[in-house]
């Protein structure tokens, strides 16, 4: 399978991904923040349409609509301070809104259900070296930027006082979450990329580890979760957006029935 | 040293004023207790102390340039946070910008919390965590300790390590420690001076003086206390 350059590039996309999605979602989902990251893959899809409409790069047009729209949240959060829910309906309606006008006009000529679903075949050279250089970046900024993160996701009041600038960062955060919708749409589709982005990182937390080896373990988790996804998807020639989101489940659901069994033989033994 | 003088503060800018006409200093090395009911304006004080709030009316100068704040514990933190203790350092050793990795030992030593720097914080007793955050705010070598109610939430045991622990700090190493307390016992025990807030002023007390105040006040509002 792997002699197809299709699978190839596939592949160097999944490992990628494999890394940049729990970088991400370990902050998203510890600061309770995951359904945001469900809400900008949904909202990528009005920067797809864009993308078809005006012949440019989905990937691009995507990364450049979800980060727009994450600035949206991030700017409508000063206003509904307590209705945080409410934002990602505000955000949901006119992203998906855009995105079904354009493309139940007829606007868009190609087919949609590889953006919603994914594809492997649709991986081309090009998208390898966008994949390449938005994971790149991604990686370089949560990397320089990350221990004031653990310090705002763990604290935020206290980090704001340590003199750490909270809102720049949160602001590039949003940026770096629609880098990583955008390279993940190839690979699992935009309907299940939170799939990718929190379960890992749920599967992880019930290890009850440390910040570090949290965060090791989800992306060990999710490179489980999309490479299975990815050869499972091949075999049986279905999509590997649901296969991947699939396979997410059941590990989570392994781990639980595992610690659960570990426990419960712990006590017995005592 | 802070000194306020004729310090006015509302929240909103019409008024009703908070704080009416403070006038108070505190000297390097002191170990304050600021004391007083519940919305009388203890929290707000220590927020223009830390600069956290400025004054609408008055001045408030200050010669600290290393103030740390230590918050209400619990008050909006996840205890099931996956950070180890060594992690929560860590991060405000490279926020800070300090380059000696051991100032992390250093701190933990202070509060007696070495032999735990691996433990996850989720499994840290109340005691334990405040512990832990004092050990964290002592990494940047501050001059001056701003606490709000340190034993909130703490067993009467560990109550007493903290205080010998802030204690310590404040005499041996001469960090000026101010501290909102709902702990009377605490606050006439090892506090140097007491600061009771009413009413919108306040006045500086003696801990004994205090303990009279605080019982006349009690009594006089309780007809069957007849002591």
């Amino acid at each position: 399978m792997l002699h197809y350059s299709f699978m190839q590039n596939a592949f160097v996309v999944a490992s990628l991904l494999a890394i940049l999605c729990p970088l991400i979602g370990i902050f998203l989902v510890l600061r309770r923040y995951s359904m945001i990251g469900d809400t900008l893959s949904h909202a990528s899809l009005a920067g797809v349409a864009i993308g078809l409409v005006t012949n440019t790069n989905p990937l691009i047009s995507s990364f450049l609509a979800t980060s727009f729209f994450g600035i949206i949240i991030e700017i409508l959060r000063e206003h509904f301070k307590r209705y945080a829910e409410l934002i990602l309906v505000i955000v949901l309606s006119l992203s998906v809104g855009i995105a079904i006008t354009i493309i139940s006009a007829g606007a868009a000529h190609t087919n949609v259900e590889v953006f919603l679903f994914g594809s492997i075949l649709t991986v081309s050279r090009t998208d390898l070296y966008a994949v390449l250089t938005l994971s790149a970046i991604s990686l370089t900024t949560v990397a320089f930027l990350y221990h004031q993160l653990v310090f705002i996701t763990f604290d935020e009041e206290g980090a704001k006082i340590a003199g750490i600038r909270t809102k720049l960062i949160n602001y590039v955060f949003s940026i770096l979450v629609a880098a990583t919708i955008s390279v993940a749409i190839r690979i699992v589709g935009l309907l299940v990329i939170s799939s990718l982005i929190s379960l890992p990182v749920a599967t992880s937390l019930q290890l009850d580890k440390g910040f570090r080896s949290t965060l090791l373990f989800s992306i060990f988790f999710s490179f489980i979760d999309i490479i299975f996804g990815l050869i499972i998807s091949y075999w049986i020639n279905a999509a590997p957006g649901g296969i991947t989101a699939l396979v997410s489940v059941f590990l989570l659901i392994t781990i639980l029935i595992f610690k659960k069994l570990h426990s419960t033989i712990i006590t017995a033994t005592k | 040293m802070i000194t306020l003088e004729k310090v006015w503060f509302s929240y909103t800018p019409s008024g009703p004023y908070l704080l009416q006409d403070l006038n108070l200093s505190i000297n390097d090395g002191d170990y304050i207790s600021i004391v007083g009911e519940n919305g009388s304006g203890k929290t707000t004080l220590i927020k223009l102390l830390l600069n956290f709030l400025s004054p609408n009316k008055g001045t408030l100068t200050s010669t600290f340039t290393k103030p740390v704040y230590i918050p209400q514990r619990f008050e909006n933190l996840n205890t099931q946070f996956p950070i180890t203790v060594y992690e929560v350092l860590n991060c405000y050793r490279k926020t800070l910008k300090i380059k000696d990795i051991d100032c992390i030992t250093y701190s933990l030593n202070q509060v007696h919390m070495y032999e735990y720097r691996n433990s996850r914080i989720g499994t840290l007793s109340g005691g334990q965590f405040q512990r832990i955050f004092i050990a964290r705010a002592l990494l940047g070598q501050p001059d001056l300790l701003v606490m709000d109610e340190p034993s909130n939430g703490v067993d009467a045991k560990s109550q007493s390590e903290i205080y010998l622990i802030i204690k310590k700090i404040n005499r041996s190493a001469k960090v000026t420690v101010v501290s909102v307390e709902h702990n009377l016992k605490a606050a006439i025990e090892n506090s140097t001076r007491i600061y009771h807030v009413a009413q919108g002023s306040g006045h500086f007390c003696s801990p004994d003086e205090y303990r009279q105040e605080y019982l006349q006040a009690n009594t006089r509002s309780n007809p069957y206390a007849t002591l």
